[in-house]
């Protein structure tokens, strides 16, 4: 029935391109993270992984009633996944980002990182560094045909991705709350003359990208089953990035766009060059792609301003 | 000696009105005044050179204590002196660890050499990620600094030839270094000559520059300045002094694994320099030193902080028994923000007063706080 040739094509290309693509949808939606602080504060947040992170073990915690927390099915635990990321993104805003908001901005990106790590630290001291194991939302394939398999994992991913995508597009665009997120992003004193206040939309901003950071957390840790501290930003956030910047750093479709991108052509490139050649070609490849965007095309795909 | 050369630093006596009574601001002198000071020297040179060297348990620490200051350095060439961001400084260290390792023991290339080498490869991998840099700025610098390490861990660090098929590359001392107290003198003298050069540094006309090109780049370039050499020109600095200390590390553990250069590693550099405090090349060697040997001190002396956090996580009904692996981070982390937040001088703001009393000013605790053309990082940038 299937020809060597067809069965070569089936997995060299098309079972990459779909694995990526659902890869990518994880990296586009912490993309869209970076995105949402790129234009609220005009920085890069390096511990949006991290607060996937977080979102992720919480959920471990309570699907397997770690510590004093209750042991609760799946919807409740994920929900308070995404809480508690959103909890955290808006202890970052108020107790780092807000008294360093008159620094240059490199500072600001220094101390996310320190963000970063502070939680890399904190969920190593209490789930161990050999890392626990997070089930997916549903379990099981959604459908097979020759070597291809995409899980209902998978297709959530996409799905979710998608609305998400939209809604903030939409939310950006059309709601005044929106535009005032873009207001103060583009001349934060003009903007609190005209009555709003700065203070309150940053912590908007902080934790509506908790929020997405926290559902692409675990999603993707779902959808991989590994869970360690630091594992998502070792993973995930080198190639968010690159999908953000590859969209345009302040484009939202972009960001979504480009981690599908990203996703596809790290599949492929790990897929069919030998490890011999290039050890971690998924990695270089993520890496060629971002010098290249930077060098030849610093707006990205979609982006206006430079 | 440097205790009582009138070095000029007139820029740094800015504040003496509001202390009338004290008289002048300057330089102390006569011998109640510089004696506790030769005092203070005498017993530092003494632990440092006498008593570290002699002692069979602090003197592997105070290598690695010293190699660390070595990137602290490094790294503020390029943080503190120009105000770019690196985040990628383990990829040069690493470069350097496996250039020298490599050479000594599959080219055998003989020992004195293998240094030149690191510090060589190093400065070339720097110079072309410089040249990335003249395009890219800001914060996306500090981004493809990042890829640019992350992608050296998992590439060229796994590659077999280098890396020994995985097994990790030997780098043996030669046999008058075997000593660890010996090994951590020659990382000194190391050290000193990369602390007399940052010195000569700052104070020549290319230090100005440098400092210039962090205030504004457009103005250093209406001043004559070019802002491509020296830019490149502190990449590269950075990028060999990194590979240095690289090939000090290599010696220093005895095998060259490429998983030791990961995304831990360039934070704690980064925090290290930032803690220490940003262009006060005291300070970030302090900040190297804390951080190199946070292990040991949360080991013994600092115990007590491990306890408190099993007692509290039991309390609470976790089990927290990883601490070993995360203390350093933790506390870095945390020591991080506190210094950005609170105390964006770092150590070297701290402790200024003592510092200013040990080069041979009067000691004051409310000083000339943010004088000094880098002691606070941003300090002019808050238009």
């Amino acid at each position: 029935m299937v020809t060597p040739l067809a069965f070569e094509f089936s997995s060299r290309i098309v079972t990459p391109v779909v694995s990526g693509a659902i890869n990518g949808a994880v990296y586009g939606l912490l993309g869209l993270g970076i995105v949402l602080l790129y234009k609220g504060n005009r920085i890069f947040n390096f511990a949006q992984a991290e607060f996937g992170a977080v979102a992720a073990f919480a959920c471990y915690a309570g699907l397997t009633g770690f510590g004093f927390i209750p042991k609760v099915p799946y919807p409740i635990a994920a929900i308070f996944g995404v809480a508690v990321a959103v909890l955290v993104a808006l202890g970052t805003e108020r107790l780092v980002i807000r008294p360093l908001f008159s620094q240059p901005k490199v500072t600001l990106v220094v101390a996310t990182a320190g963000v970063a790590l502070l939680i890399i630290a904190a969920t190593g001291f209490l789930f161990g560094a050999e890392g626990v194991t997070l089930d997916p939302v549903f379990q099981g394939p959604a459908f097979t045909s020759g070597g291809l398999r995409v899980t209902k994992q998978g297709l959530v991913i996409v799905f979710v991705l998608i609305v998400l995508a939209l809604a903030s597009a939409l939310f950006f665009s059309r709601t005044r709350t929106g535009t005032a997120i873009l207001a103060v992003s583009m001349e934060p004193t003009a903007t609190s003359l005209v009555g709003i206040s700065v203070n309150k939309i940053s912590a908007l901003t902080w934790g509506f990208a908790g929020l997405l950071g926290g559902v692409a957390g675990i999603l993707f840790a779902g959808n991989s089953g590994v869970l360690g501290p630091g594992v998502l930003t070792a993973l995930a956030l080198i190639p968010a990035f690159t999908a953000a910047v590859f969209g345009g750093i302040t484009s939202l479709p972009g960001a979504f766009l480009g981690g599908v991108v990203i996703g596809v052509v790290q599949a492929l490139g790990a897929r069919n060059i030998p490890e011999s050649v290039v050890p971690s070609a998924n990695q270089v490849v993520v890496f060629l792609i971002l010098l290249t965007v930077l060098l030849v095309r610093p707006a990205g795909l979609l982006g206006k301003e430079t | 000696m440097t205790l009582t050369a009138p070095a000029p630093e007139a820029a740094t006596t800015g504040s003496a009105p509001d202390e009338g009574g004290h008289g002048k601001a300057g330089r102390d002198f006569g011998p109640i005044r510089w004696l506790p000071r030769a005092v203070v020297y005498l017993l530092l040179a003494i632990w440092l050179l006498v008593l570290i060297p002699g002692s069979e348990v602090y003197a592997p620490f105070a290598a690695d204590a010293v190699i660390y200051a070595i990137v602290a350095l490094s790294l503020n060439i390029i943080i503190g002196y120009t105000g770019q961001l690196s985040l990628g400084h383990q990829g040069f260290f690493g470069i350097g660890a496996f250039a020298a390792a490599y050479s000594l023991t599959v080219r055998g290339v003989p020992f004195a050499l293998t240094f030149v080498i690191a510090i060589l490869v190093a400065a070339g991998f720097a110079l072309l990620l410089g040249i990335a840099a003249l395009r890219i700025t800001g914060l996306y610098l500090a981004l493809i600094t990042l890829v640019f390490g992350l992608t050296l861990e998992g590439s060229l660090f796994e590659v077999q030839e280098f890396t020994n098929s995985g097994a990790g590359q030997p780098a043996d001392r030669p046999e008058f270094l075997f000593d660890d107290g010996r090994f951590y003198l020659f990382c000194l003298a190391f050290l000193a000559v990369a602390f007399y050069l940052d010195w000569r540094l700052t104070k020549s006309k290319t230090g100005r520059a440098l400092l210039a090109l962090k205030e504004n780049e457009r103005v250093a370039e209406a001043f004559g300045i070019n802002v491509t050499t020296f830019k490149l020109l502190a990449f590269v600095l950075s990028g060999g002094l990194a590979g240095l200390a690289g090939a000090l590390y290599a010696y220093r553990v005895g095998n060259v694994v490429g998983s030791d250069f990961g995304f831990f590693l360039a934070l704690t550099f980064v925090l290290m320099t930032v803690v220490g405090g940003l262009g006060n090349r005291i300070g970030v060697i302090l900040g190297g030193t804390l951080f190199a040997v946070l292990d040991y001190l949360l080991e013994g002396p600092l115990n007590f902080l491990e306890r408190g956090f099993v007692t509290g996580g039991s309390a609470l009904g976790f089990n927290v028994n990883n601490l070993e692996q995360y203390d350093v981070a933790f506390i870095g982390a945390l020591g991080l923000l506190l210094t950005l937040v609170f105390n964006p001088g770092g150590i070297a703001q701290q402790n200024k007063p003592f510092f200013d009393w040990l080069a041979g000013k009067r000691f004051s605790l409310h000083g000339d706080k943010d004088s000094g053309p880098a002691s606070v990082e941003g300090s002019s940038v808050r238009a």
